[in-house]
């Protein structure tokens, strides 16, 4: 399960993700990613409650940093122990702007 | 079996037809007992009516007084009395009669004539007999008669007087040449032709509607069983032959039962019905049939698949100086995880194991093609940095679903122990040295392949010691997760390794597998499972 909180404000899009994105849940915050971009120009992912994510869900993140290098700049923040290690495993610290 | 009903419809709407019918019989005849007694009544009424008139002519209005000094005798008197007794036995009359009521309170009356009809089982009352008035009814009529001044006045007694039975009396004032009212004329009539008259048309009524009872219900069973019962009991035998047979009928419903009502309306539904139930049957026949045909060629993909990924052990039998055991074992038919191993020249070994992000068989056809990519590249005698950038550009190039891969690659010098490695984003390789533990290297990571275009990969060397364990696998081990979401982390994997730190790579799988399966118990698959043990032994 994954629950997908957004809230907006001039141009900046916080995603609060809650549970776990994997390959299961990823094509529903692909989606929610798709329709929701237009016109914004920072994007903040909020990771607190992030329980797991899988490779299907790193998948969506890198779509999403590759679409806010056109737009403007995309961030991550609040990310736990868990999800860190997996960014860390997978070279993901790399190209995210982790906070 | 077609089951029979426990009550018929005809037997059903039969019973309300009879219900209807006797209350329509009962109300026919209310009204038609009703307006025909009146009519019957009406007629007799001015029968009686005009009797009294012929019968006041025959009466000397202008001396009455003549009458009642007469004392019931003389000339004049009898000869009246006689005209009122062939008039009272000529008009069907049964009693035709002269009073004096007396004038105070009409309390009583005097009989100035009195003649009855001789048929009847009646006496004349004798020339002034005084006896009281029967009743107020009748004291109302007479005084209305003499201070009203009333033409004519009418009694009817059909309520049940048993000592004269039913009958109708019409009065007449006798008025002399001034108009006043002398005396009352009474012309009494029985009721008995009427009563009989009505009762035979009571009867009549009956039996007519008895008739027509019985040939409404016979015609309603006959018109019910050609038109109803026939045809829903066609209609029943047609649904449950269907039931059976699950096959259309040889003769549809519509064509045996030609019927533009609601019947005929049920027939086509059914006809439509079982059309549908067919087309369905059919269809899902048929996507059963394309279900089981992707069934095959994933089964056979799974094979392939499988057969892509070296799958003999041991794989290089005259070598000595290592032993390698390897497992794949997809969540679904096909994954996207894989190991691969080869020797790229006679001294050097290359190990790889990749896991592409997501699963099935996108996971699948991209896996393929890394596989291929990053082999060709190891063969030509690349260093693994150069093995993992060549291999990004490559995928990069032709990239459009961003799928990426997570690669550990190693080059291992068999004669020396030296192992080269590069780490695309995979997770970290876990070694074992002799007469050590089982720990994780936590080596130097690059990004993930296929993720970003122009990265430069890293390499880093090791050497291991003869008796030196490396195993290698996919993100599905260590987040293999059990029925309440819990993983089963590396820690756990890393204990499951350290039971036997002796065992042949064969054995390391094996363990690995049952700790696995152990912790996960009977909570679904969800990621590929895909694990390598290389043992270095070194030259002997």
């Amino acid at each position: 399960m994954l629950n997908i909180n957004k809230t907006a404000e001039n141009g900046t899009l916080t995603i609060a993700l809650e549970g776990r994105l994997d390959t299961v849940t990823a094509p529903a915050l692909e989606q929610e990613l798709r329709n929701s971009l237009e016109g914004v120009t920072e994007l903040d992912f909020d990771l607190a409650k992030l329980e797991y994510i899988s490779s299907a869900g790193l998948r969506v993140l890198l779509l999403a940093q590759k679409e806010m290098n056109v737009r403007g700049e995309m961030k991550v923040r609040r990310v736990n122990e868990i999800v860190s290690e997996i960014f860390e495993v997978t070279g993901f610290n790399d190209i995210l702007t982790i906070e | 079996m077609n089951k029979k009903p426990k009550r018929h419809i005809a037997v059903k709407s039969i019973v309300g037809i009879v219900l209807l019918l006797v209350t329509f019989a009962v109300i026919v005849s209310i009204i038609g007992y009703r307006s025909f007694s009146e009519a019957l009544l009406n007629q007799y009424t001015e029968g009686a009516f005009l009797t009294a008139k012929a019968a006041a002519r025959l009466v000397d209005s202008d001396h009455i007084d003549e009458y009642v000094g007469s004392g019931g005798t003389g000339e004049k008197y009898e000869e009246t009395w006689a005209a009122l007794d062939s008039l009272c036995n000529t008009s069907g009359s049964t009693f035709i009669y002269v009073i004096l009521p007396d004038r105070t309170d009409y309390a009583h009356i005097t009989f100035l004539f009195s003649t009855i009809d001789h048929n009847s089982s009646y006496t004349v009352y004798s020339f002034g007999y005084l006896r009281d008035t029967t009743n107020d009814e009748y004291r109302e009529k007479y005084r209305n008669i003499y201070e009203l001044r009333s033409e004519r006045e009418l009694v009817i007694r059909n309520k049940g007087y048993i000592e004269t039975g039913n009958h109708i009396t019409a009065m007449i004032g006798l008025k002399d040449y001034k108009g006043d009212v002398q005396a009352i004329l009474c012309v009494q009539r029985q009721m008995d032709v009427m009563s009989k008259t009505l009762s035979s048309y009571m009867h009549r009524i009956y039996l007519v509607l008895v008739i027509m009872a019985l040939l409404v219900i016979t015609g309603q069973a006959l018109y019910l069983h050609r038109v109803l019962l026939k045809p829903i009991n066609q209609i029943s035998e047609e649904a449950e032959r269907f039931s059976t047979e699950n096959k259309p009928a040889e003769k549809r419903l519509q064509e045996l039962i030609k019927s533009n009502d609601e019947i005929g309306v049920l027939a086509g539904s059914i006809d439509r019905m079982e059309d549908q139930i067919q087309d369905y049957v059919d269809n899902i026949t048929r996507i059963t049939a394309e279900k089981e045909r992707i069934n095959t060629e994933l089964n056979l993909a799974t094979r392939i698949q499988a057969a892509m990924l070296p799958h003999i052990f041991p794989p290089f039998p005259d070598r000595s100086e290592f032993d390698i055991y390897a497992s794949m074992d997809p969540a679904k038919e096909v994954g996207g995880d894989f190991y691969d191993y080869f020797l790229i020249d006679e001294d050097h070994l290359g190990l790889v194991i990749a896991d592409v992000s997501g699963k099935g068989v996108p996971a699948a056809l991209f896996m393929m093609a890394s596989k291929i990519i990053l082999a060709s590249a190891a063969k030509m005698g690349k260093s693994p940095a150069q093995i993992l950038t060549d291999t990004n550009a490559a995928i990069c190039a032709n990239n459009r679903e961003e799928m990426f891969i997570t690669v550990w690659l190693g080059v291992l010098e068999i004669s020396t122990g030296r192992l080269t490695a590069a780490n695309a984003g995979h997770e970290y390789p876990v070694l074992c040295a002799p007469g050590a533990r089982y720990e994780l290297f936590k080596d130097k990571h690059g990004f993930v392949i296929g993720g970003m275009d122009n990265i430069k990969y890293k390499e880093y060397e090791l050497t291991l010691e003869p008796g030196s364990r490396l195993f290698i696998y996919t993100d599905g081990v260590p987040e293999a997760t059990d029925g309440e979401g819990n993983m089963f982390g590396t820690g756990r994997m890393l204990d499951a390794l350290n039971r036997e730190t002796r065992a042949c790579p064969k054995d390391v799988l094996r363990n690995v597998r049952a700790a696995v399966d152990d912790f996960v118990k009977d909570a679904e698959q969800f990621d590929d499972l895909t694990m390598l043990c290389l043992e270095y032994r070194g030259k002997q």
